[in-house]
């Protein structure tokens, strides 16, 4: 399974090895993603997610093997050439520009006539269901708010990769599921490119395409979610085990389950 | 229960005067040598044991403001060495900051940043000055300027350290993510983001070379007046009340600034509060 091959790969990362100092992280990581595909991908804390989604972002060139997005490759491209966007844990914002400033960062950088800036941005804003807040601080929005605004500003941008490293982990179940499907649906209407890395099961499963797990300084690659959750390793056996198991238990006590 | 809010609020009571008293110990600590200074510079004669002055005049400041005893050269020598020194040291710290933060030894290198603070400015200005007479910047602006600069240097490279965070290397890396180059990254990222701190540096910067004696009186060698040793010599040559006056444009210039503009002052504590 590992480096699995897909018909029309937008990505393509070919046998990574990363080190930190003497400690092998990666040993010949390779997989492709599909174009408009995301590629959910878990993995215990310390594996190297956040590290895998560094490398693919060009934060991080200290490693071997090699990058293509979109037939091109990027390995040796520094992180501003690759038009791969990284999106961090915490919804980061320029706290000295407001919403709409934050959103249009990016074409700003391109300098992009205003006229165009304001229609994108405005444009973005109805996307992800802020209209009316442009003009607000990020030190005043909600949790859900700040990671919309992140997400809108890589979006605004078009990025031929986007890199998600558990963008929601911070939120509350509720939020975080609005969120979730908030991705989604933009993300499949713009044809996004994505690798999403998260430590929820569930949450892998929301809003991957493909799926990858990584254990032992390697990336398993599955083309599908039957594929994943027939893999024990995966943990979909186990947490639906667990589920069962108090179901039977339910049913047994003879709870009726409230309306 | 009755006594216990009553003990409650006596030590409340307390702690209200307590805070009081020493706000208000604070304020007649500052502003007493403020006060004394701008009468003395309008006093004609003030006898023992009086409060007050027995007569005041302003022909110490008629003197001064005519320009007859040098003072617009040292207000201009003053503010140009302050302001290049200012300028500089604050553009330098602030790219030196940034390096030493990436730096595996970061703590040492900032100690070596506190080694200007360890040595006595009359020490270092010492043996500056035989460097200094070897490259022929002794008694010259620029050898002023240059000492200055080393210890302001040092001082806005300790001050602007503290600016380089995780959230900062975050936020140029996110930029640089969204497409920005070298120059976009400290454009639209870190210069905004430092702008507050920047001011502070620039401001006390200033102070350090506005204030500045020793370096000015060893390195300077009398050929560069400055508004401090002016008052010195005011002071030397028995004229209290023309040093008085002269004082007073020497302090008032920053403290001016400073309550034009606060925030020079309150940056710090906010930045502070905003980090916990």
């Amino acid at each position: 399974m590992n480096g699995a091959q897909t018909l029309d790969a937008w990505l393509k990362v070919q046998a990574i090895r990363k080190r930190f100092g003497a400690r092998p992280l990666f040993d010949k990581v390779s997989f492709e993603v599909a174009r408009g595909q995301t590629l959910a991908v878990i993995g215990a804390s310390g594996s190297g997610k956040t590290t895998l989604l560094r490398i693919l972002a060009g934060l991080d060139r200290d490693h071997q093997g090699r990058i293509f997005i979109d037939d091109r490759d990027v390995t040796s491209l520094p992180a501003r050439q690759r038009q791969a966007l990284y999106l961090y844990q915490e919804p980061l914002l320029f706290p000295h520009l407001n919403v709409f400033e934050n959103i249009a960062f990016g074409l700003r950088l391109r300098r992009l006539p205003k006229t165009q800036v304001r229609e994108q941005v405005e444009q973005v804003l109805g996307e992800i269901e802020l209209q009316g807040l442009d003009a607000r601080k990020p030190e005043s929005l909600s949790g859900g708010q700040r990671q919309r605004v992140a997400f809108g500003r890589a979006l605004v941008v078009q990025p031929a990769l986007l890199l998600l490293d558990e963008p929601f982990g911070s939120l509350d179940p509720e939020t975080r599921a609005a969120m979730q499907e908030l991705f989604g649906r933009v993300a499949s209407q713009h044809r996004i490119t994505s690798v999403f890395v998260t430590h929820d099961l569930k949450e892998a499963l929301r809003v991957g395409d493909q799926f990858g797990l990584i254990a032992d300084g390697r990336l398993r690659n599955y083309i599908d979610r039957a594929a994943f959750c027939a893999d024990p390793d995966s943990g979909v056996q186990r947490e639906l085990r667990f589920w069962e198991a108090l179901r039977v238990e339910a049913i047994g006590s003879g709870a009726k389950p409230t309306p | 229960m009755v006594s216990g809010v009553a003990v409650a609020s006596a030590a409340g009571a307390n702690a209200a005067v307590i805070r009081a008293g020493s706000t208000s110990l604070l304020c007649v600590l500052i502003a007493v040598p403020l006060v004394l200074l701008l009468l003395l510079s309008v006093t004609r004669h003030w006898s023992y044991p009086g409060l007050w002055p027995d007569a005041l005049q302003w022909s110490q400041w008629r003197v001064m403001l005519s320009g007859d005893r040098g003072l617009l050269d040292a207000l201009v020598s003053s503010l140009l060495i302050a302001v290049i020194v200012a300028v500089g040291a604050t553009t330098a710290g602030f790219l030196t900051s940034q390096r030493i933060a990436g730096h595996r030894r970061r703590g040492v290198l900032l100690m070596l940043a506190l080694l200007p603070f360890a040595i006595s400015p009359v020490v270092l200005g010492v043996t500056l000055n035989y460097g200094f007479i070897r490259l022929q910047l002794a008694a010259s602006l620029w050898g002023v300027i240059l000492a200055q600069f080393l210890f302001a240097y040092a001082y806005a490279v300790l001050l602007l350290s503290g600016f380089w965070n995780t959230r900062i290397a975050a936020l140029s890396e996110l930029a640089e993510s969204i497409g920005a180059d070298r120059f976009q990254i400290w454009w639209r990222v870190r210069l905004p983001l430092a702008a507050g701190l920047l001011g502070v540096s620039l401001f006390q910067t200033f102070l350090i070379s506005w204030f500045d004696f020793a370096l000015a009186r060893l390195i300077g060698a009398g050929r560069v007046q400055t508004l401090p040793l002016l008052v010195f010599d005011y002071f030397g040559s028995g004229d209290f009340r023309l040093a008085a006056a002269c004082g007073v444009l020497l302090v008032g210039l920053p403290l001016a600034a400073v309550l034009l503009n606060r925030r020079l002052l309150a940056w710090p504590l906010t930045a502070a509060s905003s980090r916990v």
